[in-house]
């Protein structure tokens, strides 16, 4: 079997299994990008025998990603952005379109398209979702009608299908991507000339701080906790951060335990 | 005498794993909930007219948080047994449902959703920046501690307390670990800034002597990030969507790479 069929193959199975946990199935947060991304890494890294680069470019592209999209989440009729997916492609077009290149920054480059190109799938992933939620709901009327017969049967066979219908969409949508996705990144990233390149590495140092700004957005509630951050911020820029990083660690273990002792 | 033995329970809340995979529309999780609890309702109710009118119903809406999940099907299987010896009618099942779900999905959402995944990631985020191979495990390990304990520990408590489960669940002064959860990441954020977003500028390398060169490009990191971060937390909070922002980024990156302030 062609290496790049045997690959598309292993990552459509792998977006497939991570995409069951984003919401269908287990939510044991596989499917959170810091680690889907890696993992994703790790499996087509060690099939064409680069298993720690296939890792490192999973922590980063998985660590971007949970950033960017630290505060999605399937609640309600809410359907997020598909995160699980967007890893998963980013990191196999990324390494799979990146092996071509020797020299470290046109990899770089490569990795950088990817990411974001897998931005744009994951709101194309969560189309997809929605579609999936839709047939859900035909399967739903087509149970309660079943149910109503004293067909019992119908609950275990309906509920198995959603999660079928999750999995079968998943897989295909990758394996496409991978499979007819690869020549064209590296066509692009070709086409760049080196002062576009270089600013690609600049804007890929330069996304944590979308998520930082979420979390920021989502942690500081008042003007008292701003001035804590910022001042956090000061200090751990002026000295040495691992050392501020323990005593903010301790000072969060006295308040909790101070907190403890006026509870009793 | 409770009916349901403990090996039954733990195969409920097994299934309580899969309560989202027929998510829908009209129902939301309720496939998922009734495919869960079935075979207790099997064991509770003899099979015919009883058993079909608990089966439907519990195809009615339901909707909570996955991980507490568990907690209502406790509770709803403890009733149910008190229906199934005539003890009470089907309404208080379908009122303590509702209220229990709704309950569960606040508690649950702010826990789990709004405090314990941010501070799990920003800690695990701590350990990718710096490249540790096994950072994914930590962030596995760590969110799915608690996750678990509520999942198979949930449905021991509903069923055995009934309705008084909401009493037990206040011992866990959820808004309190809320509160020192939100603290914790607020450290690890003060940390993460100023130290993993990458500011460069070609101009210090020219204009600065090389002993200050390095505590210079901190500073510049530093005041840069923290700059970057509060115009991106008030795009935020202007309700600027978070792909907008990112490319707006990407576009200010790319500009000020080709004027050649940022290398």
């Amino acid at each position: 079997m062609p290496e790049h069929l045997t690959a598309s193959l292993l990552i459509a199975l792998i977006g497939g299994i991570v995409d069951l946990d984003s919401t269908a199935t287990w939510q044991f947060m596989i499917s959170q990008p810091i680690v889907a991304a890696p993992l994703t890494g790790l499996f087509l890294g060690n099939m064409f025998g680069e298993a720690a680069v296939g890792l490192k470019l999973g922590l980063m592209v998985g660590t971007i990603l949970q950033l960017m999209w630290i505060e999605q989440l399937p609640l309600g009729m809410n359907v997020p952005p598909d995160a699980a997916l967007a890893s998963v492609l980013s990191v196999a077009l990324g390494f799979i379109a990146g092996r071509g290149y020797e020299s470290y920054s046109e990899r770089e480059v490569c990795y950088t398209v990817a990411l974001l190109l897998a931005v744009a799938l994951g709101l194309l992933g969560r189309s997809l979702d929605m579609f999936v939620r839709r047939l859900n709901t035909s399967i739903d009327t087509w149970v309660c009608q079943k149910v109503e017969d004293n067909q019992l049967w119908a609950i275990a066979f309906g509920h198995t299908m959603g999660g079928v219908f999750t999995f079968t969409k998943a897989f295909i949508f990758c394996f496409l991507v991978v499979w007819l996705g690869v020549e064209p990144l590296k066509y692009f990233t070709s086409t760049l000339s080196f002062k576009h390149a270089s600013g690609f590495i600049v804007v890929q140092g330069l996304l944590p701080v979308v998520g930082f700004s979420v979390l920021a957005s989502m942690c500081v509630k008042d003007r008292q906790e701003m001035r804590w951050l910022i001042g956090g911020i000061i200090i751990f820029t002026l000295l040495p951060a691992k050392i501020w990083l323990g005593i903010g660690v301790a000072l969060l273990v006295l308040y909790r335990s101070g907190w403890r002792r006026s509870v009793k | 005498m409770r009916i349901l033995p403990r090996f039954m329970l733990a195969k409920i809340a097994f299934r309580s794993f899969f309560l989202q995979s027929s998510w829908n529309y009209r129902g939301m999780m309720n496939m998922g909930f009734l495919y869960a609890i079935s075979p207790g309702l099997d064991r509770l109710h003899e099979p015919g007219p009883a058993r079909e009118a608990a089966y439907l119903r519990h195809l009615e809406y339901f909707n909570t948080n996955p991980y507490f999940s568990s907690i209502v099907m406790g509770v709803t299987l403890a009733l149910e047994e008190r229906l199934s010896h005539g003890e009470i009618t089907e309404d208080i099942i379908h009122d303590t449902k509702e209220g229990l779900m709704t309950a569960c999905a606040a508690i649950g959402d702010g826990l789990f959703w709004d405090s314990w995944r941010p501070f799990v990631a920003a800690a695990a985020l701590t350990f990718a920046f710096g490249n540790y191979l096994l950072t994914p495990l930590i962030f596995l390990v760590l969110y799915n501690l608690p996750h678990l304990y509520f999942r198979f520990f949930g449905i021991y408590w509903g069923y055995r307390e009934g309705t008084h489960i909401i009493r037990s669940l206040r011992r866990f002064q959820f808004p309190q670990i809320r509160q020192s959860l939100r603290y914790g990441t607020i450290v690890l954020l003060a940390y993460l800034i100023p130290n993993h977003v990458n500011v460069h500028t070609p101009f210090l390398l020219t204009n600065l002597p090389l002993e200050y060169f390095y505590f210079g490009e901190k500073v510049v990191q530093g005041i840069g990030a923290l700059l970057l971060v509060a115009l991106g937390t008030m795009a935020y909070r202007a309700r600027i969507d978070v792909l907008l922002i990112s490319f707006l980024l990407m576009v200010f990156a790319l500009v000020l790479c080709h004027w050649g302030i940022l290398i």
